[in-house]
Order: C-alpha cells, then sequence, then structure tokens
C-alpha cells in the first residue's frame, strides 16, 4: 500500500496563518515526518490525529521551533521560520502552546505564572499585568484559585492556568499538543469546554487530540498521520464518518 | 434511600478518628528495648559504655575543671585530672579577635552588628526594592566593612574608590532604615515622596533617577561625617580569631553561589569555548586539595599579576577560597540544573522567554531551591575548611587556639582550646544547617 501526500486546499478564503511545506525530520536514521505539505488558514481549527508515532506532536513542535527539523519549510503568517534569536523571537510572540504535561512553573503561583511573560517581554506594570491575567483566569473559570501554586490544583484546573498563561501572550496560533491525554476522565470537559469557547472567539488552533467529539463539534477540517506522513485530511464529517483510506477506518474503529 | 431520579443517593460514612494505643512509658520501653534477651543485653551494654564516656567527659570537662588560674602550673597544681578552662578564658579575646588592638574591638562588634542589621529589613514583606537588599549586602557593605575594620583617614590610606563606596554604602543603609520605617508606618517609601519633583526635573526614567538622587543626597552628610572621623589604622597581619574566619567564609559562601552558576551554565553552554574553559576550571579546582590552592594562590598569583600590583596575603586567600568553593558549587547547581525536567525549559521557550530569563525566572530559581541540603553541606565545609588558612599564616581561629600552648604562661595546652573552637564550630554549623532546614521548608518548589 502506497500513501500519498496531499497538500490540502484552504476551505475558506482567508489568509493563510501557517504553510508548510516539504518538511521532513530525522531522529538519527528514523524518519519521523515525511514530506508534509499542510496550509493552515487564519481562524481555522485543525484537529491532528493518528495513532501514538505517527509524528503529529513533532508535526506541531515544529510550527514554533521547540524542534528542529531537516527540510521543507514553516512559514507563518508570511514569515519563514529560520534558526535565528529573531525569527524565533517572532513565532513564539505570534504562536502559543499548551502541553500535554502542563508544565507549569511550579514555584509560582497560578497568578504569577500568567503575569510572567507581562512583567518581563511585555513590560506591563504589576498592576497592569494583574488585571490582564485575571480577566483571562476569569475566563476559564478560575479566578478563585489565583494565588494558589500549581502542585495544590487538579489536572484540569492547571491545563486551563496552561491556557490562560498562552493566552496572556496575545498569541494569533494557538497550538495544543494532546492537552487532556494526562487528565482523569471527570477533568476532561472542563479543558475541552474552554477550548471550545476559545475556538468560537476565532482564534487559529491546532489540537493534536484523541477526543472526536471535540473534533466533530469544532473542527473545520482533521487530519489523519500514520508513520509521518498525512494519509487524510478533510472537514471532520468526511474524515470521520467517511474515511477514503483503510489505515484511518481502522484507527477510528479503534477510538470510537 | 432515593431521590426523584430513581436512582439511590451515595451517601458517604462519617469519618472518625485513627484508633490510638495507649501505652505507658515502661510498657513501651519494655516492648521496644527488653522485648527479647539479645535487646536486653544490648540495650544494658550500650547504657553502661554510654555512662562511662559521658561520666569520664564530664568528670574532665567540668567536675575536675579549673575556671581560674593565672598559668598551667598552677592549674597542674589543683587539679591535674580535669580542664584547664583558665589558659582559654585568658586568651578569649583573642580567639575571637585575633591581634586586633583591644580598644578598636568596638569597630569588629559595630561591623558585625550592622551586616547584621543591613540584612534585617528583608524580614519585612512591604520594603521598597527588597531585592536590592541582598545585592547591596554583597555588592556595598564588604567596602564599608573594609573601611571599618581597616580604619585610616580618607584620601590618605583609603583610595578614592573605596572611599566613594564606603560614603554610597553609608548612604544606602540610611536609605534603608527610612524606606524600612515608613514601610512599617505604611506611608510611601522615599522615592515616592520626591517622586513628583523628579518627574518635573527628568522626562524619562523618572524612577531609577529618583532613586539615584535620593541615595546619593543620603550619601552626601555620611561623606562629611565619614571624612571627619579618623578611625586609628589597623593592619591586615592583626585581623585574626573567629573575625577572620567568619570574614574568610562569609565572603567565600556568598561569592560561591555567583560563581557556581556562571561556572555550571557555562559547562552546560553550547558554545565550544565558554564549555571547554568551564570544564577546565572546575575539573582542575576539584581535582586539587585546598592547601595546594592556597599555596598557590600565596605563591604563584603574585608571578602572574602585574609587577607593580601588590596583594596583600587575605586577599590572595580570599581569592582562593572563592575559586574552590565556587568549583564545587558549580556541580552542586549542575546536579539542580539537571533535575529541572525538559518541559520547563520548553514552556519557557513556548512563551518567548529567551535564555535568560529562562534561566533567571525559570530554571535557577527552582534547581537552587531544589539544592539548598546540598548548597547548605557546601557552605558548611567552606566554614570548616577556613581553618586551613591558619597554615599559610594568616592568624585565624586555629592558629589562635594553638597559639595559646606557645604562651609561656599555658605552655603545652593542646586540648582545651581545641575542645572550645570545636564547640564555636558545632554551635555555627548547627545553626547554619537548623536553618537550612527551615529554609527548604518555607521555599520547597512543588507546594502542595
Amino acid at each position: 500500500m502506497t500513501l500519498q501526500n496531499r497538500s490540502a486546499t484552504t476551505p475558506e478564503p482567508h489568509g493563510r496563518a501557517i504553510e508548510i511545506s516539504g518538511l521532513n525530520k530525522w531522529y538519527g536514521a528514523h524518519h519521523v515526518l515525511r514530506d508534509i505539505s499542510l496550509d493552515i488558514a487564519e481562524s481555522e481549527i485543525m484537529v491532528v490525529c493518528g495513532p501514538s508515532g505517527s509524528g503529529k506532536s513533532t508535526l506541531i513542535r515544529c510550527l514554533n521551533h521547540l524542534e528542529e527539523y531537516q527540510e521543507g519549510e514553516v512559514s507563518v503568517f508570511g514569515h519563514t521560520l529560520q534558526r535565528n534569536t529573531q525569527s524565533d523571537r517572532y513565532i513564539h510572540q505570534t504562536i502559543g502552546m499548551v502541553f500535554q504535561s502542563f508544565n507549569l512553573f511550579p514555584h509560582l503561583s497560578v497568578l504569577q505564572n500568567c503575569t510572567l511573560g507581562l512583567t518581563w517581554l511585555r513590560k506591563k506594570s504589576d498592576s497592569e499585568a494583574r488585571d490582564i491575567a485575571m480577566s483571562l483566569l476569569e475566563r476559564v473559570g478560575i479566578a478563585n484559585l489565583a494565588d494558589r501554586f500549581p502542585g495544590q490544583i487538579s489536572g484540569g484546573q492547571q491545563q486551563r492556568v496552561a491556557i490562560s498563561r498562552s493566552l496572556a501572550m496575545e498569541p494569533k496560533i494557538m497550538l495544543f499538543d494532546e492537552p487532556t491525554s494526562a487528565l482523569d476522565p471527570e477533568m476532561v470537559k472542563e479543558v475541552l469546554d474552554v477550548m471550545v469557547n476559545l475556538a468560537k472567539t476565532g482564534m487559529t488552533m491546532v489540537c493534536v487530540t484523541h477526543e472526536m467529539q471535540f473534533a466533530r463539534q469544532v473542527a473545520d477540517r482533521v487530519v489523519f498521520m500514520e508513520d509521518g506522513e498525512i494519509v487524510e485530511v478533510g472537514p471532520p464529517e468526511q474524515v470521520l464518518l467517511n474515511p477514503q483510506w483503510d489505515r484511518t477506518k481502522e484507527f477510528l474503529d479503534h477510538i470510537l | 434511600m432515593s431521590n426523584k431520579t430513581g436512582l439511590k443517593q451515595f451517601v458517604a460514612k462519617p469519618a472518625r478518628l485513627p484508633t490510638q494505643n495507649d501505652q505507658t512509658i515502661i510498657r513501651r520501653i519494655h516492648s521496644r528495648c527488653f522485648n527479647t534477651i539479645g535487646n536486653s543485653i544490648l540495650t544494658i551494654s550500650v547504657v553502661v559504655l554510654g555512662w562511662y564516656v559521658i561520666s569520664a567527659a564530664l568528670d574532665w570537662a567540668v567536675f575536675n575543671a579549673v575556671w581560674h588560674a593565672s598559668t598551667r602550673r598552677e592549674c597542674m597544681n589543683i587539679s591535674p585530672e580535669g580542664a584547664c578552662w583558665a589558659g582559654v578564658i585568658s586568651w578569649f579575646n583573642g580567639l575571637i579577635y585575633g591581634r586586633y588592638p583591644t580598644d578598636q574591638q568596638w569597630r569588629i562588634n559595630l561591623g558585625f552588628i550592622l551586616a547584621v542589621m543591613w540584612l534585617f529589613p528583608l524580614s519585612c514583606q512591604k520594603i521598597a526594592y527588597r531585592n536590592f537588599i541582598l545585592l547591596s549586602w554583597i555588592g556595598l557593605y564588604p567596602f564599608f566593612g573594609a573601611y571599618l575594620f581597616l580604619g585610616g583617614t580618607f584620601g590618605v590610606d583609603i583610595g578614592v574608590f573605596h572611599g566613594v563606596l564606603t560614603c554610597l554604602a553609608s548612604g544606602f543603609f540610611i536609605l534603608l532604615y527610612a524606606n524600612w520605617l515608613l514601610a512599617i508606618l505604611n506611608k510611601p517609601h522615599l522615592c515616592e515622596i520626591f517622586q513628583p519633583l523628579a518627574s518635573r526635573l527628568f522626562n524619562r526614567w523618572s524612577q531609577p533617577l529618583c532613586l539615584l538622587f535620593v541615595w546619593l543626597v543620603l550619601s552626601l552628610p555620611a561623606a562629611a561625617v565619614l571624612s571627619q572621623v579618623q578611625l586609628q589604622p589597623v593592619a591586615i597581619e592583626r585581623w585574626g580569631g573567629l573575625f577572620l574566619t567568619l570574614i574568610i567564609a562569609t565572603f567565600a559562601i556568598t561569592m560561591s553561589i555567583p560563581i557556581g552558576v556562571i561556572l555550571a551554565l557555562g559547562r552546560q553552554s553550547t558554545l565550544p569555548v565558554v564549555h571547554w574553559l568551564s570544564l577546565l576550571v572546575i575539573e582542575l579546582v576539584r581535582a586539587v586539595p585546598l592547601i595546594t590552592v592556597l599555596f598557590m594562590a600565596v605563591t604563584l598569583l603574585p608571578i602572574f599579576l602585574p609587577s607593580d600590583m601588590e596583594l596583600n596575603k587575605l586577599s590572595q586567600v580570599l581569592f582562593a577560597v572563592c575559586i574552590f568553593a565556587g568549583a564545587y558549587m558549580a556541580e552542586n547547581i549542575r546536579g539542580g540544573l539537571q533535575a529541572i525536567p525538559r518541559g520547563q525549559y520548553e514552556a519557557a521557550q513556548a512563551l518567548g522567554l529567551g535564555y535568560w530569563f529562562t534561566m533567571l525566572l525559570i530554571v535557577l530559581p527552582q534547581a537552587l531551591r531544589l539544592m539548598i541540603p546540598n548548597i547548605m553541606t557546601s557552605f558548611i565545609s567552606i566554614l570548616k575548611d577556613t581553618t586551613l588558612v591558619s597554615i599559610i599564616g594568616l592568624f585565624d581561629i586555629m592558629l589562635m587556639a594553638r597559639n595559646i600552648s606557645n604562651d609561656k604562661d599555658w605552655i603545652g595546652l593542646h586540648t582545651e582550646p581545641i575542645a572550645m573552637i570545636s564547640i564555636l564550630f558545632f554551635v555555627l554549623c548547627y545553626s547554619m544547617s537548623q536553618y537550612s532546614l527551615n529554609l527548604e521548608k518555607r521555599l520547597k518548589v512543588d507546594r502542595s
């Protein structure tokens, strides 16, 4: 069976947020990303799914330069990623990221986690940073926990803090790397609700997730990956309900 | 029990207290120490052995000891079996202050009190510019302390640079206590009061300029007073005793952290020159005993330096001890850096914090807190290692203690001075370790 790569066409007449072309990455001799080409439009919600080891996390980590890649090109709003500090600064200003293991700073309170970037990078005054952070914490429903430390709150609450921490920097694009995989089943919903609300605000989002309910509810397109290649791209109804490839169907049968 | 939905309603059982087993002390001792024949024999032999050791020690140190005598011979006549504390008592001043002139020793006491007072406002959470207190203590206090301990007149014995910094230090001290008082009274701090004036004078940077302005204004009267005062000069050669030990140890302890951080970060750096240079310094210094480092500093350092630059023995020793302590600290800190999960670096990077912000705000605060027990262990061994400077002829507490046996009145008095400084060191080191436990509890990284 040969899998072909197809570069997906943008479904909406928006400007392009991210353009990936011919992306290849190796870990040693292991070819983890193979000729990935994909465009993501502004305000698009893209869900990336696939079995573990298929390279989906690696793909989105390449988008904000947490990983180096050997071949290909990634552009963010027309700005091509380069290996220098200036390019990194632009990328990190434009793209926010939420991790599977939250990665909150344990020595800082919830509020300090959110204000850190504002005071040190955006040079906001303490009260201004505090107001912004509090309004974001309000939005994700945990303003009452502002003075707690990450070790004192539940996983779902920690992930919502992580989302507010990213949003505080006013990114144009948000990347979610399996944001609910490390959570107890009861806490998954509270994080997904926040993501659904965020999707409604018109944020460009790329989510690696196995929450197919979420994909069906908000995604504009779903990408299915296998062995470092994109197998299928398309609207959720098409990819999830009527997959064209046997591998996609097999995967979906397993997780649905 | 069922509600409207037709499902049974879950109600948790009421919590109850854990069962307690009440035991009398006798029963507890019996069940733990005398439960088998073997244990009974062990208990009895430990008690007997303990009794022999402790009673012998107490007999020597307390019951048969001589507290008042004028010579060792007199001690021996009164009680040949006991300790002769009279010798230690008559030399006690020397143990603490070395050969510092007796009528000038108030300067050492004052310097010590000021050093502690400088740090005291840290306990006030509301004080303005709280972060600068420790920095100023490291950066400014040494100049003030050096002036106080060395003495001399401004412009004659004290150079311009040293003099200016001494005045600035006194100015900062006054500013610190003024701010502390205002913070206690819940008033705006001194710089805020002058802020309107400053913002009228300067358009930009009004806040730091205002701070600088207030500080300079407060330093002027300090300069006026200090230039009128004449302290009797005391040569560094006369410094000694616990005073000198504490100077060397405090200097090495405060410098070891910044040196250690720089070396540890350098060792982890991807820049090859920085990496190999740091590695070289760390491995070279760690592979050599402190005594040789001290000797090298005293004999080799003057050869490397330009010939017109003359260093006194104390600054050579300080240099050696700082490098030595820094190399050990670097490995402690590197251990802490490695314990920080990769996710922390990635989260910081994704937020857009660059290398220095990531290190200073995220990684180092966590690494240092994780390493508090190891860092404190290093501090304690630095304090104890400073006794080695006696070998190259600095009159620290160790050399003073050994000197007692050379005094013609107390000739051969070896044990008691050593016992005395052991007690002194125990008190110092034990309080350091207790403080570290306290710090560990207060600054736990993962507060849960």
